[in-house]
């Protein structure tokens, strides 16, 4: 009983840290500091005709006296063809990570659907076939593009260089969770033991399980307390590396936020060492020197 | 193939003996030439004073640390410039792209194959676009994070850093055009492209460290001087009196090219060596300006006549300075707006990249800084100037300068002009547009000739280019056509003008370069002679 009750507690812990240690990585992307424009095109916000070629406002003249487009409709839309068809993998890797990569992405994303079906199918029992492909299918891709992964990067000479041990142990975790799925599915073919932790987690009401059913939910809460530390956390990233850096074309305006926000970083002290910097200077007073460094010191 | 397996402590291997060498078999192949140009080796008496350790190349004539304190100080100096560049006060310009690229790369080599250089060189493993940025990585994780402090290579934290370390990743972050097709394609938006450029900046900004031409011939002359190239006011005033005499000898007419006029529409400024390598680009532009009758005028002013920003290749600090003096000046003129001529970088650099190192007082709304391709669009469409397109009936392909197109979202004007203006369709290159190719002297390398490093730059920085005008022009390859290059940017000219010399595309299949605007006034009916010169030097 007092296992059954652990198991409340770390679901409920692990779901509080998870958002909690989200929450904490994202404002610290969210208050670095303002990044120099360093836009690449395309950039899908701008319209239909030049998103399609690359092209941008600055193919007119008189542009910052014009009003520029933004769709974020679009952005979304650049955004949802890569995490859902892995576009850029797709159409550009050489080492054929594709089908893998789609795989297990799709297994994460059939996985919490497959949770949000455990809970749902308490209240209307008819979603009960569903769950159960909505699981399996989860399980098989995640555990086989899992396991495609780690093949391929052990097998291929030039892959296995760039892949670190803590790669594998996060390809490894991946492939035990939807490996542990997978068996507990054949022992439980209806879903209904998870049913069950599911249920007792949302009621508070300690449910005994089979063991493969706890390992599978217990490692499922590691691994959402470890996600936020690792690469695997690159999802939310990509908001930061495309919205605010890739397509982030705004050109300053006098007296905007982003000029007051430009003039504080401009506050910031130089301590740079090069023989050329002016030391102990902001980047204003600093920007202004255009003799040698040696002069001003 | 004679690529031997690298493993990433190989970096840190001591020794003269390059970490990867190159043969001419290993590269692309560039079919309709007959023989390949040898690749170039270090010459016997720099081995001994210089370091070639990384691929046989280089261009830092600074002699190797004598002993192991010089070589510790440098190595201190390294790791002290590594932690200013994670830091948000020194480094607030890049340190979200960079953070997030250092921590989020997933090393899944999607980008491997969009680097020309990665492919040109027949994939040398340390031309990859991850390697440079995988060594800095593992350092990084070792000497600056905790996992990497605690974990040691189990997170990947591996090389030993040491000299050797140290000056091969220098030498590494000069082994990429910073064209960054690279980030185009990566799923998490991690920019390698930018991570050399780091690299490049923790070594000008901390230990004073970088090519001789982009900072102590480059940014630093520029600034003293007001040219990179070492022109005076003085001495530029005297070049202009030279344009104008090219003017009346090939159009016949007497043009006084405007300088210093208060209250100008427009001040526009070339990359001053156009006025000392392609003088027909700045006077192609006085002559289409004055019969569209622009009001422009170009500046005397230290720096004024120079538009290239070098530091946005390598040096935040020195970006902001260029920036905010051509701001200045023309704050200073009185003009309504900065107009950049040929020139990519230039272009980036003003126009976008510089944006966020200046106060609000001279933001864009506020000294509007464009390109000069929208307003010869602009110009050709208006019908101002009578253009005859058969005057340009010969074979033309585009090569896009990256920081135009991929940067800059600058893909369209300069193929209307060109429809505009040729007999011919325009020969696209396979890619073209955002997806083009550098031509190889892209990030400051059509201007490094230190050393053997223009031996590197013509065997395999610009050897896809020269595979894709020797595409483009494949059918009509013979050297009784005249077929023209057409290069918006004088870094691309330069790099391109140097291929063209290096495997001799001239002579043996007629190919040759130039300006766009000197397309245009190539089309102008009212000229009495041909403005482009085929063979000027030749």
């Amino acid at each position: 009983m007092l296992f059954q009750w652990f198991t409340i507690v770390s679901g409920w812990a692990s779901v509080f840290l998870f958002v909690a240690l989200a929450a904490y990585k994202i404002y610290k992307f969210a208050t670095m500091p303002l990044n120099l424009r360093w836009e690449v095109y395309p950039v899908p916000h701008e319209t239909q005709d030049r998103r399609r070629y690359g092209g941008s406002y600055m193919e007119q003249t008189d542009w910052a006296k014009e009003s520029r487009p933004s769709s974020f409709a679009a952005e979304l839309m650049e955004m949802g063809s890569e995490i859902f068809f892995m576009k850029r993998v797709r159409e550009h890797n050489p080492y054929h990570l594709w089908p893998f990569s789609l795989a297990l992405h799709w297994g994460i994303y059939l996985l919490l659907l497959w949770i949000g079906l455990l809970a749902a199918t308490i209240l209307i029992p008819a979603l009960t076939s569903l769950t159960v492909a909505v699981g399996v299918a989860a399980f098989a891709l995640g555990a086989g593009g899992a396991v495609g992964l780690i093949v391929k990067r052990a097998t291929d000479e030039e892959m296995a260089l760039y892949t670190a041990p803590v790669d594998y142990f996060n390809l490894v975790f991946l492939a035990a969770i939807f490996g542990l799925g997978l068996g507990s599915w054949l022992t439980d073919p209806l879903f209904s033991q998870h049913q069950a932790y599911v249920g007792g987690l949302l009621s508070f009401r300690p449910t005994p399980v089979s063991p493969v059913v706890v390992a599978m939910f217990l490692l499922l809460q590691v691994f959402a307390i470890y996600m936020p530390f690792s690469k695997l956390f690159h999802y939310i990233v990509k908001h930061f590396t495309f919205r605010e850096t890739l397509w982030d074309d705004e050109f300053n305006v006098k007296g905007s936020s982003q000029d007051e926000r430009i003039a504080r970083q401009l506050s910031y002290t130089v301590s740079w060492a090069g023989p050329h910097i002016a030391p102990g200077k902001t980047w204003l007073e600093d920007v202004q020197v255009t003799s040698a460094g040696e002069e001003e010191k | 193939m004679s690529k031997k397996p690298i493993r990433f402590r190989d970096v840190a291997r001591s020794g003269d003996e390059p970490l990867a060498s190159l043969d001419t078999q290993d590269l692309i192949k560039l079919d309709p030439l007959d023989e390949q140009p040898p690749l170039g080796t270090p010459r016997t008496r720099w081995l001994e004073t210089y370091d070639f350790s990384l691929d046989g190349f280089s261009d830092f004539d600074l002699p190797k640390p004598k002993t192991p304190a010089e070589r510790d100080r440098l190595v201190q100096a390294f790791l002290s410039g590594l932690e200013k560049l994670f830091d948000p006060q020194n480094n607030w310009t890049f340190l979200k792209a960079l953070k997030l690229s250092m921590d989020y790369c997933l090393r899944c080599q999607t980008c491997s194959e969009a680097c020309h250089v990665y492919l040109a060189s027949g994939k040398q493993e340390i031309y990859r676009p991850t390697f440079r940025s995988e060594v800095l990585r593992r350092i990084y994780q070792r000497h600056c994070t905790l996992p990497g402090k605690w974990l040691g290579s189990l997170v990947g934290a591996d090389i030993d850093l040491n000299f050797e370390t140290v000056w091969r990743l220098l030498e590494m972050s000069y082994r990429c055009n910073v064209c960054r097709r690279c980030t185009m394609v990566c799923p998490v938006g991690i920019d390698n492209a930018l991570i050399a450029r780091e690299i490049r900046k923790l070594f000008s900004q901390e230990l004073g460290i970088a090519p001789p031409e982009l900072l102590r011939k480059g940014t630093r002359k520029h600034l003293e001087a007001g040219s990179s190239t070492g022109m005076t006011p003085a001495g530029f005033k005297n070049t202009l009196e030279f344009i104008e005499e090219i003017i009346e000898e090939k159009t016949g007419r007497k043009i006084n090219v405007p300088v210093d006029k208060k209250g100008a529409d427009i001040l526009l400024i070339h990359n001053a060596g156009e006025f000392l390598s392609w003088p027909e680009g700045p006077a192609a532009f006085s002559i289409l300006f004055d019969a569209a009758g622009i009001d422009y005028t170009l500046s005397s002013d230290l720096l004024g006549y120079d538009a290239v920003n070098y530091g946005v290749w390598f040096d935040d600090v020195e970006l902001g300075r260029v920036a905010l003096r051509h701001v200045k000046i023309a704050q200073e003129l009185g003009v309504n707006k900065i107009v950049v001529g040929e020139c990519g970088h230039a272009h980036k650099a003003i126009c976008v990249t510089a944006d966020r190192v200046l106060p609000g007082e001279y933001s864009l709304p506020e000294i509007p800084r464009e390109s000069c391709l929208p307003l010869l669009r602009d110009i050709v469409k208006s019908g101002a100037i009578q253009l005859d397109p058969s005057r340009n009936d010969f074979p033309v392909t585009l090569h896009d300068s990256c920081n135009v197109v991929r940067l800059m979202g600058i893909v369209r004007p300069q193929r209307e002009i060109i429809q505009a203006i040729c007999a011919q369709p325009l020969r696209e290159m396979t890619p073209h547009g955002v997806w083009n190719y550098c031509c190889g002297g892209g990030g400051g390398f059509a201007i490094m000739d230190t050393l053997n490093f223009s031996d590197w730059r013509n065997n395999v920085s610009a050897r896809m280019k020269v595979k894709q005008i020797l595409d483009a022009f494949q059918d009509v390859l013979g050297p009784d056509t005249d077929k023209y290059v057409v290069a918006a940017c004088s870094n691309c000219k330069g790099a391109i003008r140097d291929a063209i010399a290096h495997y001799g595309l001239k002579e043996k299949f007629g190919i040759w370069y130039g300006g766009l605007t000197d397309l245009i006034v190539n089309a102008m009916t009212d000229l009495p002679q041909p403005y482009i010169e085929w063979d000027p030097f030749m």
